[in-house]
């Protein structure tokens, strides 16, 4: 599926049959005027009446048209998202057909077979952003041939929309070496969480699985005592994000950097960890069963600054940062299994920027 | 409708735009019907989801390539005409296309076919009845343009065939372009070519009367052919004088070799000043008529008693005496001026070379006793004549088409018979006339018509043929008819409903022949005169009756009425000024630095073009064309953003 048949400067563009069309009718007028005959004129009347209506009828169609674009959740830089392509045909007289959407936020070209008059069509759409941050979607091209086909008339429609793109993630084999453990890393956390070890006892309280239930416990105490486990130092993980990008680092780099974060980052919350992400000045936090989407948002956003910033560094913390020129392995747990968002794809794997201190 | 009713609506399409060229004699039936032969046997096929190859593909592409030769030979040989051979090339193309689709999407080209079928068609047809067929034809077409518009957006996108127009959309389709279609037409400048020789409606095969020769001794017959082939108006009070109408085409005042023939002696043109033909001269009670007329390969039937014609370019009297040929195309509209005993123009020393007198018809005893036992004692050349009339009218019965009997001779008619068509009546009164040495002719032509009560013309007719008698009385020739007037062509209808139905259709016939047929130059130069006089004459009446307003009101309301006007301008030119859009303003802008934002063409594009020639100037517009665009596309309308858009582009221009 190609948008470059529809691609076009200007608003309107003869088609090959508009050509042939045109040329035909020409020759029918030269042979009226070389005959005389009205027979001939009441033809060239009316293919010049079709020709005109074709304008009006696609011109009109088009220009009442109204786009909007809505229903996109997560979008991931380089990958395709679906959204709604909510598009309103304002026209009191024209129905359109065949109408082509395309945009640069389009990963393909929407056809709207039919947009009756004074109603709304609601279609499904793949969007692909390239670059992560707040994406701005002003305006989508709309194209029709028609009714006869004789143009191909084009309208830029406005759209009022704001998309976060989230940035690009990459594969998972590289990112999966990062989370190779290391002796010794697998020690309590002294603090409650999700791992296998007790960390302390308390009162059922509704909701308890009973899995967790202490048995000899609640049997000689006589009510329920359940386990509180221990939270695995390996579980938890502190991902530390440099901005700075020192003169001579290109930008991509930099991209490069954040995206590799953010791929540690998704494998990670996908493997149920506890992740903590501290960019410049602030630092966010993700449980079990709480949305990463902060997370994501902050390295959506995140900025490069010229200037070096000062970082505390602790143990156990994945730093990434592209003024790093020797990146070393980090103390992850093993992953169990992860899988992509939104199926395989994407750039090759990297973790380079990625080091522990 | 699925692919293949798709498929079967394109082959009927191109079988029906042939339809109208059996009735056009543009091309022989048996090419057309062979046409239809092969394209039937295709849409069998495709009906029984056989595919439309009738003929292998490499076998047709062969006889396509030996068609090319063909067609020559078919131009110079066997049609004789570029137009029929071209037409036939189109009809072969036609029946190709379909079984070359199996190999090659060709659905576009078979559209361009069909429709240049149609336009063969419409180029040749002359009658009202061609309008249903670009109605209905016209439909079609713009389902498939539909249909093939939205395939080719389909299949583009790689999606397959989906929601095709339907058959609503091309109604509604087809009614706008009618509309813009009638609009356009009498607007289209009629402007001719004069290095090619104008079409003019086919009227060809000869009927009875009108033939160069009248031959009795083979079969003649008059068809049933309800062309029109003139319109005459003529003012109710001439009409005892005039009517029925009679038009001469033809005039047979020689007996030769068993035929009556016509005395050739070449063509003379009809003396003429200031676009006035002076074919005879004025004598007795003299009227005005008009009449639309389509000639017949270049033949003017002019009403017997017209010594007047206008309206026409060129007017040669012959080949025969007092018969008229034009080289002006088309259908002509002619004013005639008629008079009840007109006085022949012909000059004596031609009266010395044709004489004027007998026939040459072998006149047998038996005739001639029968003309002096009908005339008697009478003397005068009129008398003689009535009586001849007269006696033929009561004695003799008119058989209106005698093509299924044998023809007989003039003397088994006379003498036996006594029943037979005009041709019969007219060259017997003529015979029993120079028996009793009277000079008299045959004059053939039409006859009567059909009196249109809704246009107030007569209608005459091809089947309105018809052959009489002219008696040379010594100063002029006087017209008699011994065909019993109630067998007379056009005598027939008497039914008041089709009387009327008739009418109604020669109406829509006439206003198709008049303004949609005959349509030219002139009509545009009259019709554009009118409007132009129509808003003379407008501006005239307000400015008088503004004149006779003023003295009615008192100097200071009219002040005050023009302090209002020109507040009202004012206002007006305001408001313009704030409508006017801001594309503009940034147009302006744009032309200022050297770059001309044409119809087809965006901001952006512009801007674009601007960078690259000027890159500093279209640094500066930049922020004021992101301005522009935000106020372009915004979906509230912000007067605040658009002053200050206005007021910085201002700033710029300056």
């Amino acid at each position: 599926m190609s948008s470059a048949a529809f691609e076009f400067n200007g608003v309107v563009r003869f088609t090959k049959i508009g050509t042939t069309y045109l040329a035909a009718t020409i020759v029918l007028a030269v042979a009226a005027v070389n005959t005389g005959n009205n027979a001939l004129y009441i033809g060239v009347a009316l293919m010049l009446g079709s020709l005109l209506l074709s304008g009006i009828a696609s011109k009109g169609g088009l220009k009442w048209l109204r786009a909007e674009i809505g229903g996109m959740d997560e979008v991931w830089a380089g990958r395709a998202a679906r959204g709604t392509l909510r598009i309103r045909n304002d026209s009191r007289i024209w129905n359109v057909r065949d109408v082509v959407i395309t945009s640069e936020a389009l990963a393909e070209p929407v056809l709207l077979a039919q947009i009756p008059r004074r109603s709304t069509v609601e279609t499904a759409a793949s969007f692909l952003f390239l670059k992560r941050g707040l994406a701005h979607v002003h305006s989508v091209d709309s194209y029709t041939r028609y009714p006869f086909g004789f143009f191909l008339k084009k309208r830029r429609l406005h759209v009022q929309n704001e998309v976060l793109v989230y940035p690009r993630l990459l594969g998972e084999e590289d990112a999966a070496q990062q989370f190779q453990a290391l002796v010794g890393d697998e020690s309590s956390a002294n603090r409650p969480g999700a791992g296998s070890d007790i960390h302390s006892f308390r009162e059922y309280v509704r909701g308890d699985s009973l899995r967790h239930v202490h048995w000899k416990k609640s049997a000689s105490l006589g009510r329920w005592i359940m386990k509180q486990p221990d939270a695995e130092i390996s579980a938890a993980v502190h991902v530390l994000v440099d901005p700075y990008q020192p003169k001579g680092v290109p930008d991509e780099a930099f991209e490069e950097m954040v995206s590799a974060a953010a791929t540690f980052v998704f494998f990670a919350v996908q493997r149920d960890l506890d992740v903590s992400l501290s960019l410049s000045r602030t630092t966010q936090r993700t449980r079990e069963n709480q949305s990463a989407t902060p997370l994501f948002r902050a390295l959506a956003l995140l900025e490069a600054t010229r200037e070096p910033m000062h970082q505390i560094v602790e143990r156990n913390t994945v730093v990434f940062s592209c003024a790093s020129s020797s990146p070393t392995k980090t103390s992850v747990p093993v992953p169990a299994s992860g899988l992509m968002p939104g199926g395989a794809g994407g750039d090759s794997p990297s973790s380079r920027g990625a080091s522990s201190r | 409708m699925t692919r293949r009713a798709r498929e079967l609506e394109t082959l009927l399409l191109a079988m029906f735009a042939a339809v109208p060229l059996y009735f056009t004699d543009a091309i022989s039936t048996f090419s057309l019907s062979l046409f239809h032969l092969a394209m039937t046997a295709i849409v069998l096929r495709v009906v029984f989801g056989r595919g439309p190859e009738l003929i292998p593909a490499h076998i047709m592409r062969w006889l396509a390539i030996a068609y090319v030769p063909f067609y020559v030979v078919d131009a110079v040989a066997i049609s004789r005409s570029a137009i029929a051979a071209s037409t036939h090339l189109v009809l072969f193309i036609a029946a190709y296309q379909p079984i070359e689709s199996v190999h090659r999407s060709n659905h576009a080209q078979r559209i361009l076919t069909t429709a240049l079928i149609f336009i063969a068609s419409l180029a040749t047809s002359t009658h009202l009845t061609i309008v249903p067929f670009v109605f209905v034809f016209a439909f079609f077409v713009f389902r498939q343009l539909m249909y093939l518009s939205h395939q080719e957006t389909a299949t583009v996108l790689g999606h397959e065939y989906g929601e095709p127009p339907t058959a609503r959309a091309a109604g509604f389709y087809l009614i706008g372009a009618l509309l813009l279609g009638a609009l356009l037409f009498p607007l289209l400048p009629r402007l001719r070519n004069p290095l090619v020789r104008g079409f003019s409606g086919p009227l060809a095969g000869a009927s009875t009367a009108l033939t160069d020769t009248i031959n009795l001794n083979r079969q003649r017959s008059t068809p049933q052919d309800a062309t029109i082939v003139a319109r005459v108006w003529i003012d109710e009070e001439a009409r005892p004088y005039f009517t029925p109408v009679r038009l001469r085409g033809m005039i047979y005042d020689r007996y030769d070799e068993g035929e009556w023939r016509q005395n050739l002696r070449g063509l003379r043109q009809v003396p003429s000043r200031s676009g006035t033909h002076y074919v005879a001269r004025l004598g007795g009670y003299e009227h005005g008529a008009t009449m639309e007329l389509r000639t017949m390969k270049g033949k003017v039937f002019l009403p017997p008693g017209t010594y007047q014609v206008r309206g026409i370019q060129t007017l040669y009297e012959g080949a025969a005496p007092e018969t008229y040929y034009t080289y002006d195309d088309g259908p002509l509209t002619l004013d005639l001026r008629l008079s009840t005993e007109p006085q022949p123009l012909l000059q004596r020393s031609l009266r010395a070379r044709f004489p004027i007198g007998m026939s040459g018809y072998p006149i047998s005893p038996a005739v001639e006793t029968l003309a002096h036992t009908i005339v008697g004692e009478e003397q005068s050349v009129a008398g003689k004549a009535a009586l001849i009339e007269q006696f033929m009218l009561r004695n003799f019965r008119y058989i209106p088409n005698d093509a299924t009997s044998l023809p007989k001779s003039l003397e088994r008619f006379l003498l036996f018979d006594r029943g037979g068509h005009c041709e019969y009546f007219a060259a017997g009164m003529v015979a029993l006339l120079n028996a009793v040495d009277v000079p008299a002719r045959i004059a053939g032509g039409f006859y009567g018509g059909q009196l249109n009560p809704l246009t107030g013309y007569y209608a005459i007719r091809r089947e309105d043929a018809h052959a009489w008698t002219e008696v040379w009385d010594g100063t002029r020739w006087i017209t008699f008819d011994a065909t019993p007037a109630s067998l007379r062509p056009g005598a027939a209808k008497t039914n008041p409903l089709m009387v009327y139905l008739a009418a109604l259709g020669d109406s829509l016939t006439f206003f198709w022949d008049r303004y949609v047929l005959t349509y030219g130059l002139g009509d545009q130069i009259e019709l554009f005169t009118d409007a132009i006089t129509w808003a003379g004459e407008t501006v005239t009446a307000l400015r008088g009756r503004v004149r006779s307003m003023t003295f009615t009101f008192s100097r200071e309301t009219v002040g005050a009425a023009m302090a209002v006007v020109v507040a009202v301008g004012l206002v007006v030119l305001l408001i313009r000024r704030r409508r006017r859009r801001s594309f503009d303003f940034v147009a302006e802008v744009l032309a200022a630095q050297g770059v001309q934002v044409k119809p087809a063409m965006t901001v952006e594009e512009a801007i674009r073009q601007l960078q690259e020639q000027r890159p500093e100037a279209a640094e500066e517009l930049a922020p004021l064309v992101a301005l522009y665009e935000e106020e372009a596309f915004s979906r509230a309308p912000d007067a605040k953003r658009s002053r200050s858009l206005r007021r910085k582009l201002a700033e710029l221009k300056t």
